[in-house]
């Protein structure tokens, strides 16, 4: 056998889609799967969920602590470091999570998926809309899933090729540096402002919860905390400043390597069409890809490094997720899905391969209707 | 404004309750920006299955009268749930509610209250309510109850006998058996004290019957020979729901007052297709809609607009509190009973409903 050969036969096995009848069995054995968990759901989930948030509120304080003492650089890098920290495991362990419902069940008014606010300038409001029900809903739908690329990169060579990509290699390094943003005003769609179709009236009232909320995180940020530490104003900002950079570097790479690597598939619209449960699981695996690690990366990643369980199951409280990911390979093993899972190293190259190669000219590949 | 309280306003907008609730309850369990959290400070058995809680509320606690009720909610298995408890003592000088509770087969809160709370544990409780409390003026009163009905009874009793009666009172007990007897010793005590206190207990299922202990359900007859003075009585009543009618339908109009409460879980209607009525607790208004159907495909049939997303149980967006009534998950047909979050895409009602909308 050729090298080729070899090649072209694995593809195929990457993109093998079981038939609708196949798939009607598939989608049962998942949604058994998910009863299961659910019926399981109870104290160790609860008691979970409060050590995350008591994690949050310890590293936030020893962080910010550590910076009013942060002329001394030891003080500063550790104090950075753990508000770092802080702020990656409120927004994605516990923000992330909490805002989809996760923990809903628990009936505590403070980990209740429509009210809970996290520390970050886009409001939950604005995430819950863009991302519980766009996102998840459409997951890798081209023209539907505005993840696909943030509407500033290509990373598919089913969107088309224009001079301006040809600059992605910075504006990925800008986007990530300022990811929250970025997710902050994903929804507000400043393009229909440019294009004339929005009047600027319309525009700022549209934007008033958002300017609301930054300018809260950044009065926190950059004035409040900077002002307690006195003479040490300046420390303190940049702790804050750099704490934040931290987290956006952490989380733009954690989703990047949850949907844009080598072999995660987009789907045409059509798919959408009768819709089974079934091809709904298989469009969530085939849409997403895994990150396989320690338990402190899990943890660190809000356990989308399970980014295929979280998207079979986003109501799911997501440290269940390991466990149920060895279900979950084991029955798509059974029906020849491949479930694409590999090493943070690996998975993110992939994401910085897409984002180098799809900056250069390629055959427009017109998508096709799999489903 | 008490000067704490003016404070409290001003640095609200700063005050993340969650954080606050954290970072205080490090310093003391019942501390909290705006939840009433209870330490539970004692624990008494009274009788078969039944405990008497004397819990200390903090500060945010507005307290109750006698004869009202009190929502708990506890935490089980990682659950808050929410029920409804009498305090069964009088309003107490140092703060202190005494709750006093009965383990139901099957009640995931009276059984964790009864059989699982230590001392230390911390409850939340709501504002009380009931209308069944004490008027100014002395009345003669006949209190007719059954089970754990003698709890709101008690806390009235315990009121009206801190000072000499000027005017009779008659307590009818109905229970099971001896064992399941409360306050025993303490209604001893009180009628001992006071001559025109008048106890009388009916055993409906015990062997051997003391003294005056009677038997039976209620009948006129029981009622005419215990208070023959009937007509000038006000008549509280407490109990399970059945009790509570046939003791109504006997006395109700042969009184000078009667009132009732009694507790039991809301008809639950099993033929889908029938009608339920819904109750939109934030709009304020009421549509009835048919049992079985997704509740988001059913208001919206009515001609309301709930907010939704993926319609199929993803996305959370139409997800809302139930305050009330039993639901069914259509996707897997479990039920659903207790107050919380439902997403209204998913699930059909199974009874009357409120939701917060």
């Amino acid at each position: 056998m050729t090298s080729s050969m070899t090649s072209v036969l694995k593809n195929s096995a990457k993109t093998h889609r079981p038939n609708d009848t196949q798939l009607a069995a598939f989608g049962a054995e998942l949604d058994a799967l998910r009863e299961r968990t659910l019926t399981d759901l109870g104290e160790r989930d609860a008691r979970y969920i409060r050590r995350i948030y008591a994690a949050v509120r310890y590293t936030e304080v020893i962080g910010r602590g550590l910076l009013f003492f942060g002329l001394f650089p030891p003080a500063w890098i550790v104090g950075t470091l753990l508000l770092g920290i802080s702020k990656i495991l409120d927004n994605m362990e516990l923000g992330h999570n909490v805002i989809h419902g996760q923990y809903d069940w628990m009936n505590d008014p403070h980990l209740s998926g429509k009210t809970f606010e996290w520390d970050i300038v886009g409001t939950a409001d604005h995430w819950r809309k863009t991302h519980n029900y766009s996102h998840h809903t459409y997951t890798n739908i081209k023209g539907m899933d505005e993840d696909i690329g943030y509407g500033v990169l290509r990373l598919f060579p089913e969107q088309r090729w224009r001079p301006f990509f040809i600059g992605q290699p910075i504006y990925a390094l800008i986007f990530a540096l300022l990811f929250q943003w970025g997710v902050a005003i994903q929804d507000l769609r400043f393009g229909q402002y440019f294009k004339g179709k929005k009047t600027g009236k319309e525009m700022l009232e549209e934007m008033k919860p958002f300017l609301k909320k930054s300018r809260r995180q950044l009065i926190k940020d950059y004035v409040i905390f900077p002002l307690i530490a006195g003479p040490f104003f300046v420390p303190v900002l940049l702790g804050n400043l750099v704490a934040n950079g931290i987290r956006n570097l952490w989380t733009y790479t954690i989703i990047f390597c949850g949907h844009f690597t080598a072999d995660v598939e987009l789907f045409p619209k059509s798919v959408l069409r009768d819709e089974s449960r079934g091809q709904w699981y298989y469009r969530q695996i085939r849409g997403s890809s895994n990150l396989t690690g320690s338990k402190l990366l899990h943890i660190m990643s809000g356990n989308l490094s399970h980014q295929i369980e979280h998207h079979l199951f986003p109501d799911i409280p997501a440290h269940r997720y390991e466990e149920m990911s060895q279900e979950v390979r084991a029955i798509c093993q059974r029906y020849g899905v491949h479930y694409n899972r590999g090493p943070l190293v690996k998975q993110f190259s992939q994401v910085i391969w897409r984002i180098l190669r799809y900056s250069l000219p390629s055959k427009y590949v017109p998508i096709k209707a799999s489903a | 404004m008490t000067a704490s309280q003016t404070l409290k306003r001003l640095v609200a907008p700063l005050v993340d309750p969650a954080v606050y609730d954290f970072w205080a309850q490090k310093v003391h369990p019942t501390l909290s920006w705006d939840r009433c959290l209870a330490r539970v400070v004692e624990r008494h058995v009274e009788a078969r299955d039944t405990v008497s809680l004397i819990l200390k509320p903090n500060g945010l606690f507005a307290g109750f009268a006698p004869g009202q009720h009190l929502n708990v909610t506890v935490e089980v298995n990682g659950v808050r749930l929410t029920r409804s408890y009498s305090p069964s003592d009088a309003v107490n000088k140092d703060g202190r509610i005494r709750l006093t509770i009965k383990a139901i087969a099957q009640g995931k809160v009276s059984q964790h209250l009864v059989h699982n709370c230590q001392i230390g544990d911390v409850v939340e409780l709501g504002r009380a309510y009931g209308d069944m409390t004490l008027p100014k003026e002395p009345h003669a009163w006949l209190f007719v109850t059954a089970g754990s009905g003698i709890t709101p009874i008690m806390s009235l009793l315990n009121t009206l006998t801190q000072r000499p009666l000027q005017q009779p009172i008659s307590l009818i007990y109905w229970a099971r058996t001896r064992a399941d007897l409360c306050f025993s010793e303490a209604l001893h005590e009180m009628s001992e004290s006071d001559p025109l206190l008048k106890i009388h207990t009916v055993l409906t299922r015990e062997t051997n019957r003391v003294d005056k202990e009677l038997d039976g359900h209620p009948r006129e007859s029981l009622f005419r020979n215990l208070v023959p003075d009937l007509e000038r009585r006000r008549i509280y009543t407490c109990g399970p729901h059945g009790f509570v009618q046939s003791v109504e339908s006997l006395l109700a109009d042969k009184a000078a007052a009667f009132q009732s409460e009694s507790f039991s879980p809301a008809a639950v209607v099993t033929t889908a297709g029938a009608p339920v009525s819904v109750f939109l607790s934030k709009s304020n208004i009421s549509v009835q809609i048919a049992s079985g159907v997704p509740l988001l495909e059913a208001l919206e049939a009515e001609g309301l607009k709930p907010a939704y997303g993926c319609r199929m149980g993803i996305c959370n967006t139409c997800s809302c509190q139930k305050q009330d009534g039993t639901t069914t998950d259509t996707r897997n047909g479990n039920t659903f009973s207790e107050p919380g979050a439902v997403r209204l895409c998913i699930n059909s009602a199974n009874s009357d409903l409120t939701l917060e909308l």
